[in-house]
């Protein structure tokens, strides 16, 4: 399916979701970590303290995830599927995570035990409460902006983490590989799309989910410089 | 009050340089061939430019006498003479000399009198900046017209011996504008009252994110700098030479970000009502590269607001890119080769990467 065959509703909510989407990059582009990644100066510590705070978001991602997907009902099977099939995708993509986190020199219980961070609080709760309403279209919205982020940005962090740090790619696999298939994540989505945005109401809750979800995630990007 | 286009002028030095008379003309750095300039030269499709230097490296005509012959230029098929120019807004990345304003050395050139004054400094949006200050300037009534000149005379910075005073610092970064950019001015007549077939400007915007993304085009600062030490840091001028600093450098790894804020403005327009894509009939967008513009034009389409491709003019390709002299050359070719109707609709797009200000502007063509 490509960006062309979508409805003309869709369409619409395509172009508000872009410029969601450019304002998240503005807005990652102010948070002093990524900043600090983009002059250079990132030590294997902030990384290891960015998988340490990204953990937690990534495996309540599969969580709310699955909770979308059980409160479609029959009228939306067909979206269950395709949702069920990407939650069980990604549930156990923590375990690469961990993996990088132990190769760039981090300790597995460390990581393990880490609370989630105020902005992962704030995220995961509004998308648990979202993900319970009954037919939650609007995380259609969430969904752009996460796998967006996989799609357009990991990589990117990836390879600079890796020039930062001296690292040769054996600890940045995970965001390596969420570089490479979340691609075809995102067709899934513009399918997605077609199929939720069928009204001017779901077209503004989509836009609406996908700005706040963009918000929480920079706030947990901004947490992942302080400690509590 | 409405601001017009009553006329336009431009100036482009010298004749126009192939693709193959380029290094010779700006010398090979330590006596080797480039091995980046087949590479840049084929994806930005650039197949002639002028440059304001010859191959001894002397500057045949400075930039402030080049953005004097456009503005001559554009007075010259004007109802108004050069005693009747009210303001003067000027445009430059760089001047002859360090101070004063581009602007005061150009009125100088021109011999204009006790005009207003107005200088804009920056890369390619700088032109619609200072014009921009010019439509606003007529359209709050304080003046009656303005001249607004834009000129680039970056090929200066282009000789070999520039890059051999860096020792070996010649980077890809450093290297890359050399093949990108030339030399020349555009001129445009800004009156509150039609003249003939004329553009009236109904508007012009620009969003700025440099608080968003870190610099991409530069001159000041060293390779790799974190530190960002500028060159007026250094004990000597000599030294800041030395360490690369006074080179131009293109940050190429954000280059690709002007694609996607360049279609975020166009999409904020559109939200805003301002423009409305059915409408338009001709768009003259200043994309620095073949290479992105076939990249600005997909994600328009994506978005499903992208314009037919008939109606995309440019002379990049004939006429070099001279940063924000560019809109001007445009539009004054367009203005004066291409066909266009009273009641046809202008987009004007300067999607700057220096660091990351969109400037756009819709022309309306009235027939006074």
């Amino acid at each position: 399916m490509k960006e062309q065959e979508l409805s003309p509703q869709s369409q619409q909510c395509l172009q508000e979701l872009m410029r969601v989407w450019f304002e998240f990059e503005r807005q990652l582009g102010r948070v002093p970590l990524l900043q600090r990644l983009d002059r250079g100066q990132f030590s294997k510590a902030d990384y290891c303290q960015l998988l340490l705070n990204w953990r937690q978001q990534v495996i309540e991602g599969s969580r709310w995830i699955s909770r979308c997907a059980s409160s479609f009902d029959r009228d939306y099977s067909d979206v269950r599927s395709t949702i069920i099939g990407h939650a069980r995708e990604e549930h156990r993509d923590y375990e690469m995570l961990d993996c990088d986190f132990v190769a760039a020199g981090g300790n597995l219980a460390d990581i393990q035990s880490a609370p989630r961070n105020i902005g992962t609080e704030a995220l995961h709760g509004f998308l648990m409460y979202r993900a319970s309403q009954p037919n939650p279209v609007d995380l259609v919205g969430a969904m752009w902006i996460i796998e967006g982020l996989g799609q357009k940005m990991a990589d990117n962090w990836a390879t600079q983490i890796d020039k930062a740090t001296g690292g040769d790619g054996s600890y940045t696999r995970f965001m390596r590989y969420h570089g490479a298939n979340d691609d075809a994540h995102m067709q899934k989505l513009y399918k997605l799309l077609n199929r939720l945005c069928e009204s001017p109401t779901q077209l503004a809750a989509i836009v609406r989910t996908a700005r706040v979800t963009a918000r929480l995630y920079c706030l947990q990007m901004e947490e992942v410089d302080n400690d509590y | 009050m409405s601001v017009y286009i009553t006329s336009s002028g431009n100036y482009l030095p010298g004749p126009p340089i192939t693709n193959d008379e380029m290094e010779p003309l700006l010398g090979m750095v330590h006596g080797k061939p480039s091995r980046l300039r087949r590479r840049i030269l084929q994806s930005n499709g650039i197949q002639t430019r002028h440059y304001a230097i010859d191959a001894d490296h002397n500057t045949t005509i400075s930039n402030a006498a080049m953005a004097a012959k456009a503005a001559e230029h554009c007075l010259s098929s004007s109802f108004l003479g050069k005693r009747q120019i009210k303001m003067l807004s000027a445009a430059t990345s760089q001047g002859d000399i360090v101070l004063p304003g581009f602007g005061s050395m150009l009125q100088a050139e021109l011999a204009l009198s006790d005009v207003e004054l107005h200088s804009s400094h920056g890369i390619c949006s700088s032109s619609l900046m200072a014009l921009k200050a010019a439509f606003t300037n007529l359209k709050a009534g304080e003046q009656s017209n303005a001249l607004v000149v834009a000129s680039e005379l970056t090929s200066r910075l282009f000789k070999a011996s520039r890059y051999e005073a860096a020792g070996s610092k010649l980077d890809f970064n450093a290297e890359f504008l050399r093949w990108m950019l030339s030399d020349g001015a555009g001129a445009l007549l800004l009156e509150t009252q039609p003249r003939g077939k004329c553009f009236r400007i109904d508007w012009i915007r620009s969003f700025s994110h440099a608080d968003a993304y870190p610099v991409c085009m530069s001159v000041g600062y060293p390779a790799g700098d974190s530190q960002h030490k500028s060159w007026q840091d250094y004990p000597s001028y000599g030294e800041a030479e030395a360490a690369g600093a006074l080179l131009i450098r293109q940050d190429v790894r954000l280059l690709e970000n002007i694609v996607k804020l360049g279609v975020d403005g166009y999409l904020r327009l559109i939200s805003e009502g301002r423009v409305q894509p059915e409408n338009i009939d001709h768009v003259l967008c200043h994309y620095s590269s073949h290479y992105f513009k076939s990249k600005i034009f997909d994600m328009m389409q994506r978005a499903g607001v992208g314009i037919a491709e008939h109606k995309w003019y440019t002379n990049l390709y004939s006429r070099g890119n001279t940063g924000c002299a560019s809109i001007f050359i445009m539009l004054d070719e367009f203005r004066t080769s291409q066909p266009h109707q009273p009641g046809d609709t202008i987009l004007c797009m300067v999607p700057e990467s220096g660091r990351f200000n969109n400037a756009y502007m819709q022309l309306t063509v009235v027939e006074a």
